[in-house]
């Protein structure tokens, strides 16, 4: 039982990991941009298609491959900015939809060149960490939690520590008065939506040797983000990191020792739990709300 | 003249906020621009720092147009402005706030001397200088949003209502403390309702009403116009 318990934990630990860096690009996005990106889904899509063809049919080795995914996804971060979310800046709910109609564009250009066909990706590698007989953590998830401590500790230096990340938490606090600072609101959004949609990215990247890579993957993965992100409370990046690894546990453990659709359930008993006892999440103070 | 405004007009959609106004600010001066509500003061204001495009007129600062530019490459030309309500970035620490008002400052050196004179001038903020700016008093929240426009090393600054909201002992400090900063050289625009403070503090006075200049002269004239007491000052 005992080793149960602890396989399940990693196996928690290796969820709360993708789940945060998709959440956080989501949330980091929503902050300076004022826009819900529907198709942060479809960006972790794209993220594993580029492992399908840079590793699986290109052959480039996946340590390669995986940040060029990453950089190609960060691009269509910012091609997004350009050519949906600047043009509709004064119009929110444009924006939403605008990001709707980039899903579908996403999703059936992965059905146009990859097939709607689930992709087979050759396992990067087959070793395991063994801790004991039972309990083991594979090196190919290993990778995913490496990753995510060291992109989103790179992300809490960048914000806390250097002049444009204190620009982009300006931005995201009062744009109006970022802007009377000096601050270009157009260069902020730019620079948060190209680390957010790289942080998909670089997610999907990660788990497309672990996970079936299909052109609808994305949907599951944005719903787990928006109740994450409700969890932590809407704008709070601290929030969505707890509430991932909360989330990341919950709905393991639910799985483990019950099934994956009653986990489904129990996740979202979890956000409207928090929603009637702290309306404004986890981590949300009543002003970003 | 530091800043010249030639006969601005504001529109929002079709509201005419501001229909004809001009201003001059001499160098070293303070002047302000008071008025009833919806006068036009604050979207005068925020016309000069341009937060609001203008519809017709032109703005000059040191002798080059500006009234095209956004509010990010105002600043840069040595406009500060502290907006209406102060704002400043509220889940930020005191400095933070501070060093973002440096943010197009390459000079580290010269920051640093500067962020000492903020904390100088303001010794509560030094106190408070790793506090998130949300946990902090009205008349701490106004003294950061004057340091933090400080830190941009500005030639003019704009000030809306610094006033608003604040006992009456901290309008007093904040009073003496625009006084200092013009003494020290700096040009300043005040914005007021408090037009009894207003017209104390300065040495040159606009008077707005529905987005026209009704009056303008030396403060201290203004302080004596039989209109200006009975409609501004309640005498």
């Amino acid at each position: 039982m005992m080793e149960l318990l602890a396989q399940t934990g990693l196996n928690a630990v290796y969820a709360a990991s993708y789940i945060s860096l998709v959440a956080v690009g989501l949330v980091l996005i929503f902050g300076v941009m004022g826009v819900v990106n529907f198709a942060h889904g479809e960006l972790f899509m794209a993220g594993a298609y580029a492992i399908v063809a840079l590793y699986a049919d290109m052959h480039l080795p996946f340590f390669i491959a995986v940040p060029i995914g990453m950089l190609f996804v960060g691009l269509l971060g910012l091609v997004m900015e350009w050519g949906l979310f600047r043009p509709l800046k004064d119009n929110p709910l444009g924006g939403l939809v605008a990001s709707i109609g980039f899903l579908m564009i996403l999703q059936s250009l992965a059905v146009m060149g990859f097939g709607v066909r689930m992709e087979h990706i050759p396992p990067v590698t087959q070793e395991v960490v063994r801790f004991t007989d039972k309990v083991g953590l594979p090196v190919a998830r290993l990778y995913v939690i490496v990753a995510a401590v060291v992109l989103l500790g790179a992300l809490w230096y960048f914000l806390k520590r250097t002049r444009f990340g204190w620009a982009l938490r300006a931005s995201a606090q009062d744009p109006e008065a970022a802007a009377l600072q000096g601050i270009s609101i157009t260069q902020t959004a730019r620079i948060a939506m190209f680390i957010g949609a790289a942080l998909a990215g670089v997610a999907g990247a990660l788990t497309a040797p672990l996970v079936s890579v299909n052109p609808h993957m994305g949907h599951s993965v944005i719903v787990t983000a928006f109740i994450v992100i409700i969890v932590g409370g809407v704008g709070s990046l601290e929030g969505a990191i707890v509430a991932s690894v909360v989330y990341a546990f919950v709905h393991t453990f639910v799985t483990t020792f019950w099934d994956g659709v009653l986990a489904d359930i129990v996740g979202l008993m979890l956000m409207l739990v928090v929603l009637i006892v702290k309306p404004t999440g986890l981590f949300g103070s009543a002003d970003r709300a | 003249m530091l800043l010249e405004m030639r006969k601005i007009a504001v529109n929002y959609g079709k509201i005419n906020a501001v229909r004809d106004i001009s201003i001059a600010v001499p160098q070293g001066k303070i002047v302000t621009i008071i008025g009833g509500n919806g006068a036009g003061k604050t979207t005068t204001l925020r016309a000069m720092s341009g937060m609001v495009p203008i519809a017709r007129g032109e703005i000059l600062f040191e002798g080059q147009r500006i009234d095209h530019l956004p509010a990010h490459k105002i600043v840069a030309h040595g406009i500060a402005h502290v907006p209406e309500g102060r704002r400043i970035f509220p889940d930020m620490t005191v400095e933070e706030n501070l060093r973002t008002g440096a943010f197009l400052r390459r000079d580290t050196a010269g920051i640093e001397t500067d962020l000492d004179g903020v904390y100088d001038r303001f010794p509560r903020l030094r106190e408070r200088r790793s506090q998130r700016a949300q946990t902090m008093s009205g008349g701490e929240q106004q003294m950061l949003a004057i340091g933090r426009a400080l830190m941009s090393k500005p030639r003019l600054l704009l000030m809306d209502e610094p006033s608003m909201g604040l006992a009456p002992v901290i309008v007093e400090e904040i009073a003496r403390i625009i006084e200092e900063i013009n003494a020290q050289g700096l040009s300043v625009v005040l914005v007021e309702q408090n037009a009894e403070l207003a017209l104390e503090l300065a040495d040159h006075a606009y008077v707005l009403e529905t987005g026209n200049t009704a009056m303008e002269g030396p403060a201290h004239e203004l302080r004596g116009n039989e209109h200006v007491r009975a409609a501004y000052l309640g005498l």
